[in-house]
């Protein structure tokens, strides 16, 4: 086979190993974890930010979409070649580079694996606080596109609250480092702005940020409820309390059960919902606080507070938790997350709404989610070889999304906006914030040739169309 | 000239109504800013309206400076040009509040005091000690990206805004964010306009997380004999379990004018208050005690942290003409640097005096000399110098106007400057917004 004049040029700008382009080699990259699409015309495994930046600049002469990707857990079709193009893999810049302690910093490149950070600085006694449940696959550069968050990030804040700096490689490659390993650094704060920007305005290579001081004491609760409203009330009155945990979960019944048959973690098999709740800090605070949200708990009928007494009983729990999008295949061939964020103290509203969708549509909707910060993740079953039963599921996540808008949320908490939700910005956004949004986007990719279609909407697809797209399966 | 502003004045006073317009001179004085005098001062009454004023002054090619009480107008270079004084003083309301959700939204004019006071009916609060204090407003600290020691435990307003509004020069109204905790959707325009001094936009609404007082706090004074006791407490707290709301390093004349009483000759005191429920404090009072043996209470209170957030009025009420600077560093540094900077103040005859969070990398100094403007300016330059040198950054918060034309307010530029130029190119394309007072020219 004829190695095309694009490909050649790839690698001319880095080797012969970094780069996939037969057929055959591609059908991995179609996809992400919401949707597959069309494959990319090359892929490329840069090693370093020198390369990223030949390897953009080819690109940007064959006037060809550049899609950078990390480990491709991403729920909304960010890492997804739209339109074809170049697939930039991070995966082999996986470095750490650097790890000062008393600075309390470390730089990675984008490759790393969020949990391999933390392990590389757990015996010092430090960890990085943004967990998402992917933590074991997902990369920084990849939580830094989507800003995501984490079971532990409800009090400690999400990776936009932990990342200082950065070396970006602009669409025209072009190299600028933002921020600084200090927080303050005089200027506009192009870190902030870049972080959640899902790969649109620039490529990172490589990652300042923040690490934090394991705790002294943490103590992991699984409050147990025969009914959901009660298990929702106590998470409102927790807020109201002003206790925050370090983390605040819920699970439902439905959940519980595919997650037990899967994980064996120990969660009651007949209780209509679980909080796990965990509390971090000092250890006199810890005692207090677990006190007084047993208290709450029992206030709002939790039929059995359960406190973890071992490590392991602790890593059991979360097991469950992390694993739990995995063990929903037992329940059902396809599923389709949402990723809505409401005020918390609707909780007890919007569960009793997805009850209600649940009900009309007649599909089983389980909910496991980051209670505290009020960030749902209604999961809708279906099969996807059932046409209407598609078509009920996208029905049932739009009706669910616009319950969020309504009771004053946002459409996403965590997974980021991406192919999956860019057509309904316009649900929270006017078309005059969007036009800034488009004009602050064109500063930093003024051809649009850095992962297009993303992100912002572009008025070509009707909704339903859009979301059966990417479904996909 | 005179009157082609005289007409730009007229339609700014059919936006606003003109009892909202200000020409007179003692008005126009009042908003002066590094001595260059506006020609009216506006008032908007709302986000609409301070849109509207901001188009009509492109249009007319009027350069405008947002403000509410000053208390942060000094910091940055002097303006290339300025006609307008945008005041929020009127756009000072509650817009949303759900304490039980810890949300509020307010107006950008609100001023920090009386938002405080509001919360605390409901034993709430937003975190953050901002210079200039009570007087400080809301959409000043955004913009100036203000903290002080409490960012310690609970860090800077980019981590506690969930949303806000602007006005943009093309006379928009634009929001970015929400009311939720969790956000993801959109580019999040609040972190540009976080620390932007006025140049991008006008901000004209905040949402902010909300946090419950503490029950009780306890404030630990002691005396440091050396930076290098300085050091290993430093180190020490942040390798400890403790997590105190505050701690600052002091050297006794400020401790002094914050009305702490000196254990003796020392010659810092480092002050760090817990919070907490008693039994936690408790904790506090036992671990503490090991390590700051004189430890007590000095009665060090609610008050004296108060008048060292207004730190730029506790130094120019003792030492007039002093300049203010900030050191932002990394925390290994800082002791390192409030000794080099020690040294550089002795061998110029100049009086030093710091307030280290330096568990946080922020160093605020006050120089006092009575040295010619230019030896002042070129003393600021080498600290400047050391800080760049140890890993961080220098920036006038305020100095003397002779000083100012002598050195520049941010320091050097980094590689991203023209990112920053094409940023304010896009929001701004006539360069109306506080022109020239920021980083690079911009
Ligand atoms: C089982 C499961 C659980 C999950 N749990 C959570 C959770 O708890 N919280 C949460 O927030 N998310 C969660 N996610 C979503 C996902 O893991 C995160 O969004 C993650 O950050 C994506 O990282 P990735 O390396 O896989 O990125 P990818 O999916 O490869 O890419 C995601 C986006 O980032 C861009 N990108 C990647 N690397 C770079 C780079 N170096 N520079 C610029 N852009 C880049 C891509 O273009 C794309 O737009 C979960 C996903 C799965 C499958």
């Amino acid at each position: 086979m004829q190695v095309p004049p694009l490909v050649q040029e790839l690698i001319q700008a880095t080797n012969e190993e970094a780069v996939l382009w037969r057929p055959e080699d591609l059908m991995l990259y179609e996809y992400d974890a919401l949707s597959s699409r069309r494959p990319p015309e090359a892929v490329v495994f840069p090693a370093t930010t020198q390369q990223v930046a030949a390897v953009v600049k080819v690109a940007a002469r064959h006037h060809c979409p550049v899609i950078p990707r990390g480990a491709g857990t991403g729920l909304s079709g960010g890492a997804v070649a739209l339109e074809g193009g170049v697939v930039v893999s991070l995966a082999r810049m996986n470095q750490i580079l650097e790890i000062d302690l008393e600075n309390q910093r470390a730089r990675v490149q984008p490759g790393v694996v969020n949990q391999d950070l933390s392990l590389a600085v757990a015996d010092a006694g430090y960890y990085y606080a943004p967990d998402p449940s992917s933590q074991k696959a997902c990369t920084l550069g990849g939580n830094v596109a989507e800003n995501s968050g984490g079971p532990h990030t409800l009090a400690y804040g999400v990776t936009t609250n932990h990342v200082l700096g950065l070396e970006v490689v602009l669409p025209d490659g072009c190299v600028i480092r933002t921020g600084a390993r200090y927080w303050d650094r005089p200027g506009y704060d192009l870190t902030g702005f870049i972080v959640g920007s899902e790969g649109t305005l620039g490529i990172v290579t490589e990652i300042v940020v923040r690490l934090m001081r394991l705790p002294e004491a943490v103590k992991t609760l699984l409050a147990i409820y025969d009914s959901v409203a009660d298990a929702t009330a106590t998470v409102a009155a927790i807020t109201a309390h002003g206790i925050t945990p370090a983390a605040l979960e819920m699970m439902d019944g439905l959940m519980l059960r595919a997650i037990e048959a899967a994980t064996h973690a120990g969660y009651p098999l007949d209780a209509a919902a679980v909080l796990l709740i965990e509390l971090e800090g000092l250890r006199e605070a810890v005692e207090e606080e677990a006190d007084s949200i047993t208290a709450v708990c029992g206030a709002h009928r939790a039929r059995q507070v359960r406190v973890a007494r071992r490590a392991e009983e602790r890593e059991l729990l979360w097991r469950g938790r992390k694993n739990a999008f995995g063990a929903i295949g037992r329940l059902t061939p396809s599923f389709y997350v949402q990723d809505g964020v409401i005020p918390r103290t609707r909780l007890p509203q919007m569960l009793d709404y997805i009850a209600g969708v649940e009900r009309r549509y007649g599909l089983r909707i389980g909910n496991v989610f980051h209670a505290g910060d009020g960030n749902l993740h209604p999961l809708i079953m279906f099969d996807s070889r059932d046409a209407q039963q598609v078509r009920h599921a996208v029905k049932a996540a739009e009706e669910i999304m616009g319950k969020c808008v309504e009771l004053g949320g946002s459409i996403t908490g965590e997974h980021g906006v991406g192919i999956e939700k860019n057509e309904l910005m316009p649900l929270i956004f006017s078309e005059e914030d969007l036009a800034v949004m488009r004009k602050l986007k064109q500063v930093f990719n003024p051809q649009n040739l850095l992962n297009p279609g993303k992100v912002l909407p572009s008025g070509k697809m009707c909704g339903e169309v859009r979301v059966q797209v990417s479904l996909g399966s | 000239m005179a009157t082609a502003t005289q007409a730009g004045v007229a339609k700014l006073a059919s936006i606003v109504g003109e009892a909202r317009v200000l020409t007179d001179a003692a008005s126009c004085q009042a908003c002066a800013v590094h001595g260059r005098v506006p020609r009216c001062v506006v008032f908007a009454p709302s986000a609409g309206q301070a849109a509207q004023v901001l188009q009509c002054a492109a249009e007319q090619d009027l350069a405008v400076i947002p403000r509410r009480n000053g208390t942060k107008i000094e910091t940055g270079n002097p303006p290339r040009r300025y006609d307008v004084a945008l005041s929020l003083k009127e756009m000072n309301q509650v817009w949303y509040y759900e304490p039980d959700d810890l949300v509020i939204s307010v107006e950008a004019g609100m001023k920090w005091g009386d938002l405080q006071h509001f919360l605390s009916r409901r034993g709430l609060w937003v975190p953050l000690d901002p210079p200039g204090g009570d007087k400080a407003s809301v959409g000043g600290c955004a913009a100036a990206g203000a903290s002080g020691p409490l960012r310690l435990r609970y860090g800077t307003l980019r981590d506690m805004v969930l949303g806000m509004t602007m006005a943009t020069t093309e006379g928009k109204v634009v929001k970015t964010g929400g009311r939720v905790v969790k956000n993801v959707a959109g580019y999040d325009l609040a972190k540009l306009l976080i620390g932007s001094w006025g140049t991008l936009g006008v901000i004209t609404e905040v949402t902010l997380k909300l946090f419950p007082r503490p029950p009780q706090t306890r404030t630990y004074a002691a005396a440091v004999a050396s930076l290098e006791e300085a050091r290993q407490l430093r180190r020490r707290l942040l390798e400890s379990p403790l997590a105190p709301q505050r701690m600052v390093l002091l050297d006794s004349t400020t401790a002094r004018l914050a009305g702490a009483a000196l254990f003796g000759d020392e010659r810092f005191q480092v002050w760090i208050e817990a919070a907490g429920s008693e039994r936690v404090l408790r904790r506090y009072d036992a671990e503490l005690s090991g390590w700051l043996p004189k430890a007590h209470s000095l009665g060090v209170n609610e008050s004296n942290w108060a008048s060292l957030a207004d730190y730029p009025a506790l130094w120019l009420g003792a030492w007039r003409g002093a300049a203010v600077l900030k050191a932002s560093l990394p925390v290994a540094a800082t002791e390192t640097f409030i000794g080099q900077a020690e040294e550089e103040a002795r061998a110029s005859e100049a009086r030093l005096a710091c307030i280290g969070m330096t568990a946080v990398g922020v160093v605020r100094l006050a120089l006092a000399a009575s040295l010619p403007p230019d030896r002042l300016a070129s003393l600021i330059e080498r600290l400047r110098t050391q800080a760049v040198q140890l890993g961080g950054s220098l920036i006038v918060e305020r100095c003397p106007a002779d000083v100012r034309e002598h050195v520049d307010a941010w320091g050097p530029p980094g590689d991203d400057l023209q990112m920053m130029r094409r940023m304010k190119q896009a929001w701004d394309p006539k360069g109306i917004l506080s022109p020239g007072r920021f980083v690079g020219g911009i």
